[in-house]
């Protein structure tokens, strides 16, 4: 298992500098990310641990562009998110991110394959719902509804989503969290299969700490601010991921 | 207070009242439904028993008689044969004669006047008058009369004015001694077949006997009217008095619910009653519907909370009672409401009605039945509630606390039958294909909405009908069959030659004139008759429009007699069937060469020749139809008036105006009906489109994040709720004409001829409005969209 070159210069696809995030609750302000800084390259797998509360989540949402930090910078594909407005904003979602849930939020009432294509039709040039679906594993069960799908096979279809309009940057939000173990192995597969065929730079999210070990590098967060950031100089295969 | 606060004390109830805080809008609109309903039931109900009490109560006070016979001349005396018939209460004789009077003021003004004798030195035994302003008559007062209150406020009389009454060409003057409310002239009609008439031509004076005496030459009565004991059989009575009247000739008798003004009232009424079963009932299904589509989305939302309380210990008795509790709260609260609102909006209008019509007595009281209305109304508002709230508290109550602490199974994804049926629809694009299958989605609730919606077009549809049938009656009225500008009516005891009508033609204001003769005659048909006019026209008169039942145009013919539909149905004839016409001159008997529409009234019409026939043979005319050069529609009545024997002129332009005052008032109460029918869309459409959203927030959340667009998403929205506003159209336009037949029934009489006409402008007005509600009702929802925090809301667990 081959990972791209780390720390290339120029191929910096996202830049987070000095990057916080409070909110006000009631009377309480609480900070979920405090001067957070990262250079990342394109083609990463990275994994974020950490645990409740530690600001994963929020890093992410910054990253996707849902939510917007309180000060700092951060630049993706050289775009800077907080000069963007709200229409600036979906278009970026659109062209430049996929996202990956926990709850694999699929609309109910399309199919698999209608799934993908709603996600396909927003971009310009986007991949083949059916060939998405078929890197997946999926394209036997194409024209199933989610009611009739297993978890493992809902998450590989909301990867197939994301993967249809061929981002460069795939966001997953504890993607194994609602999967059992064997499942969740699989839906790792899939995605260190994309990192890997597709070139795709990954930021996958999880307070499972076993799954640091197949990433090309692990951040691990507490209290909103990164606590390690280390290269993973031998990640291993997912299946072979134990926890 | 203390008891509430101990209440609240109770953590469910605290919930409860805090869980309808987090949803108040989606609350107060189900609420609104119920209490628009129960409001609309308290004010018609009510209103209507108010209004019933008021004319009976007037009726008793001015002792209002049972029946009315009519006969040509009899003498005083045949009063007394009359009273000894046993269970009559008291018969009064008059004199009733329409007379021409000249009303004070620079500009001579001349009015046909019905002139009604009464008694000079007591209170007639049978219907009285309310003496409003003024006084009653005073011995030794000379000329003097009181004057009907529609007539006198119309043309601004009081007492003291002079007016003048005219015979043969001699004008008598009298001074108005008061004002006074008749119960015969509370609705203000002329007869049966002129019940929207004019104050602008037409009036009423009481005159004492012994003047009416002096003024028409001779002591005769010609109008007998009749109280009748209680318990006493009307009929046997009147077959008795028709008997010892006989000699007389009987012209007509009228029983009290054939009386114009009563008659017209209880058109009236009945239709307010039959408002108040049907319209609150729509409201009431659409609350209840309303109330179920919240209950359910509550008790899909809460499972976890509903896990965790019986997990708790909470037994299913009180979480049946908490979720119930929801709806009885809409329930009561929009009942209670309700019920205050109505009773209160019942005294409202009572008072405007009554006030409108100058009802000497309004009786607003608390009875019996009135309590009874009350109740009704709460429990009708809280009865529906109770029964939708239950299947989806009992839900709730047969919940395991494992199960409903799981997260509820996956919306079930199925290929809706439509695309099943039309497979193009699976390759339609997302903005349409993802609201075509929401609509299926949750078909329960989606048939629910198309229901209210349904209901809410067919209350605006049922409205703009109402609207439609007032505009074509007046186009069918003034413009199709009163064709003239001006009718000339001679005295009925002043008659004019039929060469008349070749003179007045030749005057310059004037373009055609045409003579008409008007002749109250009784047809009579197997065992069926009826009293009315015949109206004598000359062949292919231009200036009376006569339309077949199929629109044409048709003319009166010496083959027979034409009548209106409301005849066909009164005396049950058929074309070609033989009619006998019985006037007080002689007896004809004449084919049914067909029938004519009429919106106003129901005659007979036969030729000019035919007519004079029934007066004797004479060639006279009653009246003169004309058509005047515009400008000299001002003058045309100072010229008229120099014809002796005028005793009105009437303008079709002040006619018009005046008949369309009137039918202001159901133009009125159309709008109030439209604006309910809206309201009633607006809700259910808010509820179903606010549930839809708050359901769907995190797969829009989701869609938004994956970059979707926000207007595409409205748009998504749009059309789901478009889509589902099209479903209600389709039935709800039917409904809206079957209801509206319904009510229409109340208004096809042989007075009034409502036609059900629906113009092409309403069903858009109806459709439009509906889109509008749509696009309204989905506001609040979509500004919620706006504002979702997509970070928390794409990793809420699935709802």
């Amino acid at each position: 298992m081959s990972g791209p070159t780390l720390g290339e210069a120029g191929d910096i696809v996202l830049k987070l500098e000095d990057v916080s995030r409070s909110y006000q609750m009631g009377q309480v302000e609480v900070r979920a990310l405090t001067s957070v800084s990262l250079d990342i390259t394109r083609g990463e797998f990275i994994v974020i641990l950490g645990p409740s509360g530690s600001g994963k989540t929020t890093l992410l949402n910054l990253v996707g562009g849902i939510d917007s930090p309180t000060s700092g910078k951060i630049t993706v594909d050289g775009i800077e998110l907080s000069a963007l407005n709200d229409k600036g904003l979906t278009e970026y979602r659109r062209n430049h991110i996929g996202f990956v849930f926990q709850f694999f939020n699929l609309i109910p009432t399309l199919t698999a394959r209608e799934n993908v294509e709603f996600a396909a039709e927003l971009v310009e040039e986007p991949r083949d719902p059916l060939e998405v679906l078929e890197v997946v594993g999926l394209k036997e069960r194409a024209d199933h509804y989610p009611s009739e799908l297993s978890g493992g096979e809902q998450q590989r279809v909301a990867i197939a989503r994301a993967l249809v309009k061929d981002p460069p940057i795939l966001l997953c939000d504890e993607p194994t969290g609602e999967l059992d173990f064997e499942t969740g192995k699989h839906i790792l597969s899939a995605m260190k299969m994309i990192n890997e065929v597709n070139c795709k730079t990954v930021l996958l999210v999880t307070h499972n700490t076993a799954i640091g070990d197949i990433a090309h590098r692990v951040i691990r967060l507490r209290s909103g601010e990164i606590t390690e950031d280390r290269r993973n100089t031998a990640p291993i295969d997912p299946q072979e991921l134990r926890w | 207070m203390k008891k509430l606060r101990r209440m609240l004390q109770h953590k469910l109830q605290r919930k409860l009242v805090r869980d309808l805080a987090a949803s108040k809008g989606l609350f107060l609109a189900v609420t609104a439904v119920i209490f628009l309903g129960v409001a609309f039931f308290g004010a018609s109900f009510l209103g209507y028993q108010n209004l019933r009490s008021s004319y009976d109560y007037t009726y008793e006070t001015l002792r209002f008689a049972d029946f009315t016979i009519r006969v040509v001349e009899a003498p005083g005396g045949t009063v007394e044969e009359l009273e000894s018939i046993p269970g009559v209460a008291a018969v009064t004789g008059r004199m009733n004669s329409d007379l021409s009077l000249t009303l004070p003021g620079a500009e001579e003004k001349r009015v046909l006047a019905r002139v009604i004798s009464l008694p000079a030195d007591s209170r007639p035994a049978v219907n009285d008058v309310k003496v409003e302003s003024g006084s009653y008559f005073q011995e030794g007062e000379g000329n003097v009369l009181l004057v009907e209150k529609n007539f006198a406020e119309h043309h601004g009389l009081k007492e003291g004015d002079t007016l003048y009454l005219t015979v043969d060409s001699q004008r008598t003057s009298f001074s108005v001694a008061g004002i006074v409310a008749s119960p015969e002239y509370i609705w203000f009609a002329k007869s049966r077949q002129e019940i929207l008439v004019s104050a602008e031509t037409f009036g009423v004076v009481f005159v004492p006997q012994d003047i009416v005496t002096e003024l028409l030459g001779k002591p005769f009565i010609n109008e007998f009217c009749f109280l009748v004991e209680e318990g006493a059989d009307r009929e046997t009575i009147i077959a008795e008095a028709e008997n010892i009247l006989d000699p007389y000739v009987v012209v007509d008798v009228v029983p009290r619910e054939d009386q114009p003004s009563n008659a017209a009232l209880s058109m009236d009424l009945e239709g307010f009653g039959e408002l108040a079963e049907v319209f609150p009932l729509l409201f009431l299904i659409v609350g209840a519907l309303a109330t179920y589509i919240l209950l359910t989305r509550i008790v899909h939302n809460q499972r976890p909370q509903i896990g965790l309380m019986r997990a708790m210990g909470y037994s299913r008795r009180q979480v049946l009672v908490h979720y119930l509790s929801f709806a009885l709260i809409i329930g009561i609260v929009g009942a209670v409401a309700g019920t205050i609102a109505g009773y209160l909006l019942s005294e409202l209008i009572t008072k405007l009605y009554t006030g409108m019509l100058g009802l000497p007595y309004t009786k607003i009281e608390m009875n019996f039945l009135q309590w009874l209305a009350i109740e009704e109304g709460l429990f009708l508002g809280i009865l529906p509630c109770a029964i939708a709230g239950i299947i989806p508290a009992w839900a709730a109550s047969r919940l395991s606390p494992s199960e409903a602490m799981r997260p509820p199974s996956p919306t079930t994804g199925r290929k809706p039958l439509l695309e099943r049926i039309f497979p193009f629809l699976t390759r339609l694009s997302f903005l349409w294909k993802i609201p075509l299958r929401n609509i299926f989605r949750n078909r329960r609730r989606s048939l629910y909405t198309v229901i209210g919606i349904a209901f809410g077009i067919s209350l605006i549809l049922v409205s703009a009908a109402f609207i439609d049938a007032i505009e074509s009656f007046m186009d069918t009225q003034f413009n199709k069959v009163q064709r003239y500008d001006a009718q000339i009516n001679f005295s009925p005891n002043q008659p004019q030659p039929a060469a008349l009508a070749i003179e007045v033609q030749n005057w310059d204001e004037v373009e055609k004139a045409e003579p008409i003769l008007q002749i109250p005659v009784r047809l009579e048909h197997e065992d069926n008759s009826y009293s009315t006019l015949v109206v004598g026209l000359t062949l292919n008169s231009e200036l009376y429009g006569l339309f077949s039942t199929s629109g044409d145009r048709v003319g009166v013919s010496d083959e027979g007699i034409l009548l209106s539909e409301g005849l066909k149905k009164a005396l049950d004839v058929d074309s070609g069937d033989t009619l006998t016409l019985l006037s007080p001159w002689g007896t004809q008997q004449l084919e049914v060469t067909g029938f004519i529409q009429q919106p106003l009234g129901s005659y007979g019409f036969v030729t000019l020749g035919q007519a004079q026939e029934l007066v004797g043979g004479f060639p006279i005319i009653n009246g003169l139809m004309l058509e005047v050069e515009p400008q000299y529609l001002d003058s045309i009545r100072e010229k008229a008036y120099g014809i002796p024997g005028t005793a009105s002129v009437e303008l079709t332009g002040e006619s018009n105006e005046k008949v369309e005052e009137m039918m202001g008032l159901i133009k009125g109460m159309s709008w109030i009906m439209l604006a309910f029918g809206a309201a009633l869309a607006l809700a259910i459409v808010f509820t179903t489109v606010t549930v839809n959203i708050m359901e769907r927030r995190r797969e829009i959340a989701t869609m938004r994040t994956l970059g979707e667009g926000k207007r595409r998403i409205t748009a998504m929205i749009t059309i789901e709720n478009l889509l589902l506003g099209m479903g209600g159209i389709i039935p709800g336009i039917p409904l809206g004409y079957a209801l509206a037949l319904l009510l229409f029934r109340l208004f096809q009489s042989d007075m009034m001829s409502y036609n059900l006409v629906i113009f092409p402008r309403s069903y858009l007005l109806t459709v439009g409005l509906i889109i509008l509600i749509m696009v309204v009702s989905q506001i609040p929802g979509i500004r919620h969209i706006n504002r979702l925090n997509l970070a928390q809301v794409t990793k809420e667990q699935g709802t």
